[in-house]
C-alpha cells in the first residue's frame, strides 16, 4: 500500500511541475494555433540561466527563476514578433518547421556554450523532505508543485482581469474581430509567446534544482508538453494543470505496476487514445471551440 | 506550360548528374600506402562530438589528443627507418551508429585505414562491421559490450575490459572489504545492451559471493527519473544497490534515493561516479558511492609514451585543466596500442598492423594490454573507486588502493 | 489558405479517370531523353565514377528521396502533415530484421512482408487518425511513432529491445549475401525511381486530383462526390508501403539496428523538411529537397565539425522564411514572372 501512496504522491508532485512546463505551450497552441517545437529548449534555457546565476552569484533558483522568466519573455517576444509572425498564415507545417529550426539553434547553441555536461543546481535543502507515515514528500518537489498551482491561478487571473489578458483571449477567439476592435494583434501574439516562454523558463529553473539536465533533455519536455496540452484542452489553463497531474500520476502508477521501461509507452498511448476519442481534451474544453479562422 | 516543365525536368536531371560528378571529383581518392602522407601518419576517428553521447565523446577525444601530443613530442611514430608525425582526423558521428559506419567508409575512401574507435558500444559495433568489410584495422577505446566480440570480427581490438566486468569488480571490492558485509542486493539497470550485460555479470558475481539478489529492475536508458524502480525496492530494504547505468541514470539513482528515503548501506554504480559531472551534480550526496572504472591514476605499469599512470594524470591535468578520468585514458590507451603496433610492424599497412596487434603484449600506463583471439583485452583488470570527501579515490585492487573502502558508504 | 501551391499537371487530369501518358509534342520526348540520360549516368556511376563512401552517401540520398516522396503523398498532396511517418520506416526495418534473424528468412522474402506491414499498419492507423485535422493529426502521428518505438523496446524477446537486433549478414549464417555499398546504392536507387514514378502517376491521375481537392477544402471535395475517407487512407497506405520498403533495405544495410535509430524523430523531421523545402505537392520537390539537404548536411559536417547542427538549424529557419513554398514552386514562379521575389512569401503569410 505504501508503494502505491508513495507513487501517487510523487506522481502528483511531478505532474504539477510538468504542468508548468506545458502551460505556455498549451496557451500558444490554443490562442495562436502554433505548435512550438522549441518549448523544451526554452525550459532548458531557463535551467541554464538559473544554474549560471547559482554558480556565479550563489543565487537561489527560486529567485533565479524570475530572472530566467524575464530573459525568456524578451526572447519569446522577439522571436514571435520577428520570425513567427511572418508565417502565421502559411500552411501549418511551416510553423512546425520554423520552431523545429529554432529548437535546433537553441539546443545546439546551449551545447556550444555550456558543453554537454550534465548539470544540477545544488540547493541547501537538497533532497530533504518530510514524511507522512511511509510516504516521503521532498521539499523541492513540493515547492515546485505549489508554484505550479500559484502560476496557474495567476495566469487565469491575468487572462480574465487585465486588458492584455483579455486582448489575448479575444485574439484567440477571432483575430479579425479583435483587430476591428483595435487590438494590436501582432503585439498580442508576441506577448502570448513571450509569456509562454517565460513560464517555460521558470519551470526550467525549478527543474534544474530538482533533477539533472543537459541540452539533450529538451526534446523530452517538448513531447510531454504535447501530451499535457492535448489532455487538458488547448488554451485551457486549468486543463493544463489537470493534464499535467494526470500524466504524472499515470506515469507513476504505470511505472509501479508495469515494467519500468513502459513508462514512455504509456504516455504516448494516452496521447493517441485521447486524440482519437476526445480531441477536445479529457479534462477541459478548449478555450476556443469555435475559431474564426482554423 | 509544357515548355517550363520540360525545362524543370531537364534541370533536375542535370542537377542530379552534376551532383554525382561533383561528388566523384570532390573526394579525390588519394590512395597512399595505408595512410602515410608525406611525413604524417593519418589515423581516423569517428567520434560523437554532438548528440546524446557528446560528453563522453569529448572525453575520449581528449585522450586521443593527448596521445598525439605525447607521440609527436618525442619525435613521432617510427615507421621502418623514418619518423612520421601522428595526425588524427576527427569526424562527428552525432552519436548515431549508422553515421559512424558511414564515416568509416569515408575514411577508407580517403586511404585512411587505421581507425580509433567511436564512443559507446552501439557505434563501435557498427564501425567494427564496416572496418571488417573494408579491411581496415580499428582499436576500440570504449565499446565494452561483450557482444561485439562474438561476431567473428578479426580487425577490431579493444583495450578496455569487457562490460561483464563492470559490476562484478564492485561486488568483489565491496565484499572483500566491507564490514558489516551486505547480505542483500538490488540491481537497477538501464535497458541498453551494455548495461544489461554488465548487470548480468554482476548478478553472477553476487551469487558467487553469497549475496542474496532480491530485485532486478530496469528502466529506459537516458532517463532522469528512476523513482518507480526505487519505490519498488524500498520496501525490501536492500543492503546494497548496484546500478548498471550511464551518467544521467547514475545521478538520478542517488538523488532520488535521497528523496524517497531509500537508505542502503551503500551504492555502487558503473560509468557515472568517476566522472566530474557526478560529484558536481550531487554535491555531498556523492560521498561514499562506489564506482567501477577502467583505470585509475594508481594503475601499475608504464610505457615509453606516457610513462606511469601518475605521469599520464599529471600531463592530462596540465593540458586540459581537469582531473584525468578513465574515458580519456581509454582513448589514450587505444591510440597507444595502435602506435606501438605500427612501430612493431614497421609499416602502416593494415594487414601488418593487424598482425602486430594480435602479438602485442605490453604493459602501459593503462595496465597490461594483450588481446585474445576475439580481440578483447583479457589481461587488464578493472578497478573500483569510491567518492571520499568529494574526491574520486581508488579502493580496489587492494595493492593499488589509495584508501580503504568506507562502509557503510552513504551513511545509511 | 494553401492556394499558393501550384501544380502544372493540374491541367492534365484525364477526363476518363486514367493516367495520362501520351505526350503532346516533340518537346516531351526531349524531356524524357534527358531523364533517361540522367538515369544511365546514375546507373553507371558506381562502376566508373564513384568511391565506396560516395556510393554509400548517394544510397542515403536515394533513401531520403523515397521517404520524402512517401511523406509528399500524405502531407503534400493530401495536406495531412504526418509527423510520424518514421513509424513505417521502423516497422519495415524491424520486420526485415526479425524475419531474417529469428526465422532465417532470405532478405527477398522480407521485402513483401515489410510492404505488407507498412500497408496494414497505415490502414489500421489511418482509420481513426485521419479523422483528425491539422496539428491534431500531426501530433497523433507523432504519438503513434513514439509509442511504437516504445513497444519495440519493450518486446525485447522478439526485437532485442534497446540491445539491438542483428541481421545475419556474414559467414555461414547469412541467409542472403551482403550486397555491399554498391548493391545498396542500386537497391535504394531502384526504390527511389519507383517512388518518383508512383508520385508522378498519382499527380496526373484522378486519385491525385482528389487528394488535392481534399487538401484545399475537404468538405467541398466530399460534396463533389469524393470518398474522402477512402482516398486519404489510400494515400496513407501508399506512403506507408514506400516508407516501409526503405526501412527494410536500411535494416539490412545497417546489420545491427536499434529502436532509437529506426524510429528517430529526426528522420521524420528531415523527410518533412526535404519535401517541404523542395516543394510539397510537386513531383520533383522531394527529390530536390532530399539531394540538396543531404549534401548540405555532409558539407556542413566537413566544414564545421563542431557546430554543423547549429548552422543547419539556422538554415532551416532562413529557408522557411524565404522559400516556404518550396524550391520548385519558387523557381517556377520566378521563371514565369521573370523576377525573383525573395520575401514574397512573407508578404503573403505574415500576420
Amino acid at each position: 500500500m505504501s508503494q502505491f501512496l508513495q507513487a501517487t504522491v510523487y506522481g502528483l508532485l511531478e505532474g504539477g511541475l510538468l504542468a508548468l512546463v506545458a502551460i505556455g505551450f498549451s496557451l500558444v497552441w490554443g490562442v495562436m494555433n502554433i505548435v512550438n517545437l522549441a518549448q523544451g529548449a526554452f525550459v532548458i534555457t531557463g535551467a541554464y540561466i538559473a544554474w549560471k546565476l547559482n554558480t556565479e552569484l550563489g543565487l537561489d533558483p527560486y529567485l533565479g527563476m524570475f530572472v530566467a522568466a524575464a530573459a525568456l519573455f524578451v526572447a519569446g517576444y522577439v522571436i514571435q514578433r520577428l520570425l513567427i509572425n511572418q508565417i502565421v498564415n502559411a500552411p501549418i507545417w511551416m510553423t512546425l518547421l520554423l520552431t523545429f529550426g529554432l529548437d535546433l539553434l537553441i539546443v545546439q547553441g546551449l551545447q556550444l556554450l555550456f558543453t554537454a555536461d550534465f548539470r544540477a543546481i545544488n540547493t541547501s535543502w537538497g533532497t530533504d523532505g518530510f514524511a507522512i507515515g511511509d510516504v516521503r514528500v521532498p521539499y523541492g518537489r513540493l515547492a515546485g508543485f505549489i508554484l505550479a498551482v500559484a502560476v496557474t491561478l495567476a495566469l487565469v487571473w491575468f487572462m480574465s482581469r487585465t486588458r492584455s489578458g483579455l486582448a489575448i483571449r479575444t485574439t484567440g477567439m477571432d483575430r479579425a474581430a479583435a483587430r476591428l476592435m483595435g487590438v494590436n494583434v501582432r503585439h498580442t501574439y508576441a506577448l502570448t509567446f513571450g509569456l509562454a516562454a517565460a513560464l517555460a523558463g521558470m519551470a526550467g529553473a525549478i527543474l534544474g534544482s530538482i533533477t539533472t539536465f543537459s541540452p539533450s533533455a529538451a526534446g523530452g519536455y517538448t513531447l510531454q508538453s504535447f501530451v499535457i496540452a492535448v489532455l487538458g484542452g488547448l488554451g485551457n489553463m486549468w486543463g493544463a494543470l489537470a493534464g499535467g497531474i494526470l500524466l504524472g500520476l499515470v506515469q507513476a502508477w504505470g511505472g509501479q505496476y508495469l515494467s519500468g521501461t513502459l513508462v514512455n509507452a504509456i504516455a504516448f498511448g494516452v496521447l493517441v487514445l485521447v486524440l482519437i476519442v476526445r480531441p477536445a481534451g479529457l479534462v477541459g474544453r478548449p478555450y476556443y471551440e469555435a475559431r474564426a479562422e482554423a | 506550360m509544357l515548355g517550363s516543365r520540360l525545362r524543370l525536368w531537364s534541370a533536375v536531371v542535370l542537377m542530379l548528374a552534376v551532383a554525382v560528378v561533383t561528388a566523384a571529383c570532390g573526394k579525390g581518392g588519394d590512395e597512399e600506402s595505408g595512410g602515410i602522407e608525406g611525413d604524417k601518419l593519418q589515423i581516423g576517428a569517428a567520434l560523437s562530438l554532438t548528440g546524446s553521447l557528446a560528453k563522453e565523446g569529448a572525453l575520449t577525444k581528449q585522450g586521443y589528443q593527448l596521445c598525439q601530443q605525447k607521440v609527436n613530442d618525442r619525435g613521432g611514430v617510427k615507421v621502418g627507418d623514418k619518423k612520421v608525425k601522428l595526425a588524427i582526423s576527427y569526424s562527428d558521428d552525432k552519436s548515431e551508429p549508422d553515421t559512424a559506419a558511414r564515416l568509416i567508409d569515408n575514411f577508407n575512401d580517403d586511404g585512411v585505414q587505421l581507425i580509433l574507435g567511436p564512443y559507446g558500444s552501439p557505434s563501435t559495433e557498427a564501425a567494427a562491421a564496416a572496418v571488417e568489410r573494408n579491411g581496415q584495422v580499428m582499436v576500440d577505446s570504449s565499446g565494452a559490450d561483450d557482444n561485439i566480440f562474438t561476431k567473428g570480427y578479426k580487425n577490431t581490438f579493444a583495450v578496455l575490459s569487457p562490460a561483464s566486468d563492470y559490476v562484478a569488480v564492485m561486488v568483489d571490492a565491496i565484499m572483500g572489504s566491507a564490514n558489516p558485509k551486505p547480505k542483500t542486493v538490488a540491481f537497477l539497470s538501464a535497458d541498453d545492451g551494455f548495461s544489461q550485460t554488465a548487470a548480468k555479470g554482476g548478478v553472477e558475481a553476487a551469487n558467487k559471493a553469497g549475496l542474496d539478489v532480491i530485485a532486478e529492475e530496469s528502466f529506459p536508458e537516458h532517463t532522469t527519473d528512476v523513482s518507480a524502480a526505487l519505490t519498488k525496492v524500498r520496501g525490501d530494504d536492500p543492503d546494497l544497490i548496484l546500478g548498471s547505468v550511464h551518467v544521467e541514470e547514475g545521478i538520478a539513482i542517488v538523488k532520488q534515493s535521497g528523496e524517497l528515503g531509500v537508505k542502503p548501506q551503500g551504492f555502487g554504480e558503473t560509468v557515472a561516479p568517476p566522472t566530474p559531472d557526478f560529484s558536481e551534480a550531487l554535491g555531498d550526496a556523492a560521498n561514499g558511492v562506489v564506482g567501477s572504472t577502467q583505470w585509475t591514476a594508481q594503475a601499475t605499469g608504464q610505457d615509453e609514451i606516457f610513462g606511469t599512470a601518475q605521469d599520464y594524470a599529471r600531463d592530462f591535468e596540465q593540458r586540459f585543466g581537469a582531473t584525468a578520468e578513465y574515458h580519456s585514458a581509454e582513448g589514450a590507451a587505444a591510440c597507444l596500442a595502435l602506435v606501438l603496433a605500427v612501430e612493431e610492424a614497421g609499416s602502416a599497412d593494415p594487414e601488418k598492423v593487424r598482425t602486430a596487434l594480435t602479438e602485442l603484449d605490453t604493459e602501459s600506463f593503462f595496465g597490461p594490454i594483450k588481446f585474445d583471439d576475439t580481440g578483447k583485452n583479457v589481461t587488464k583488470p578493472m578497478s573500483a573507486i569510491q567518492i571520499q570527501d568529494g574526491k574520486v579515490t581508488t579502493i580496489y585492487p587492494k595493492d593499488q588502493a589509495q584508501a580503504e573502502l568506507q562502509w557503510p558508504g552513504t551513511g545509511g | 489558405m494553401s492556394a499558393t501551391r501550384e501544380e502544372p499537371s493540374t491541367t492534365r487530369v484525364a477526363s476518363r479517370g486514367g493516367l495520362n501518358l501520351t505526350g503532346r509534342s516533340p518537346a516531351w520526348w526531349l524531356g524524357a531523353a534527358a531523364l533517361l540520360l540522367g538515369l544511365v549516368v546514375l546507373v553507371l556511376a558506381p562502376t566508373y565514377l564513384l568511391l565506396e563512401s560516395e556510393q554509400r552517401t548517394l544510397g542515403s540520398v536515394f533513401m531520403f528521396v523515397v521517404l520524402a516522396q512517401g511523406w509528399n503523398l500524405i502531407g503534400g498532396f493530401a495536406g495531412y502533415p504526418s509527423f510520424g511517418n518514421v513509424v513505417f520506416f521502423g516497422l519495415g526495418g524491424y520486420t526485415t530484421a526479425v524475419l531474417m534473424a529469428k526465422a532465417g528468412a532470405s532478405f527477398w522474402i522480407t521485402v513483401p512482408a515489410a510492404a505488407a506491414v507498412g500497408l496494414g499498419f497505415a490502414v489500421l492507423m489511418g482509420i481513426p487518425i485521419l479523422r483528425l485535422k491539422g496539428h491534431y493529426f500531426a501530433i497523433a502521428t507523432l504519438g503513434v511513432a513514439e509509442g511504437m518505438r516504445e513497444v519495440v523496446i519493450n518486446t525485447g524477446e522478439l526485437t532485442g529491445g534497446n540491445k539491438g537486433i542483428t541481421v545475419p549478414a556474414v559467414g555461414s549464417e547469412a541467409t542472403t549475401s551482403y550486397p555491399g555499398n554498391t548493391g545498396f546504392y542500386f537497391y535504394f536507387l531502384a526504390l527511389a525511381v519507383i517512388s518518383v514514378v508512383v508520385v508522378w502517376a498519382v499527380a496526373r491521375s484522378r486519385f491525385g486530383y482528389a487528394l488535392r481537392a481534399i487538401s484545399q477544402d475537404e468538405d467541398a471535395a466530399a460534396a463533389a462526390g469524393i470518398n474522402t475517407t477512402r482516398t486519404k487512407i489510400a494515400a496513407f497506405a501508399v506512403s506507408g508501403v514506400l516508407t516501409a520498403l526503405a526501412g527494410a533495405i536500411y535494416a539490412f544495410q545497417q546489420v545491427t539496428i536499434y529502436p532509437e535509430r529506426l524510429f528517430a524523430v529526426d528522420i521524420t523531421v528531415l523527410m518533412v523538411v526535404m519535401a517541404v523545402l523542395g516543394g510539397a505537392g510537386t513531383v520533383l520537390g522531394p527529390v530536390i529537397g532530399a539531394v540538396s539537404l543531404q549534401y548540405l548536411s555532409e558539407w556542413l559536417r566537413d566544414n564545421f565539425p563542431d557546430y554543423h547542427t547549429f548552422v543547419f538549424g539556422g538554415i532551416i529557419v532562413l529557408a522557411v522564411l524565404v522559400v516556404p513554398m518550396g524550391i520548385v514552386n519558387f523557381t517556377r514562379d520566378a521563371w514565369r514572372r521573370k523576377r525573383i521575389a525573395l520575401f514574397e512569401s512573407v508578404r503573403q503569410y505574415r500576420l
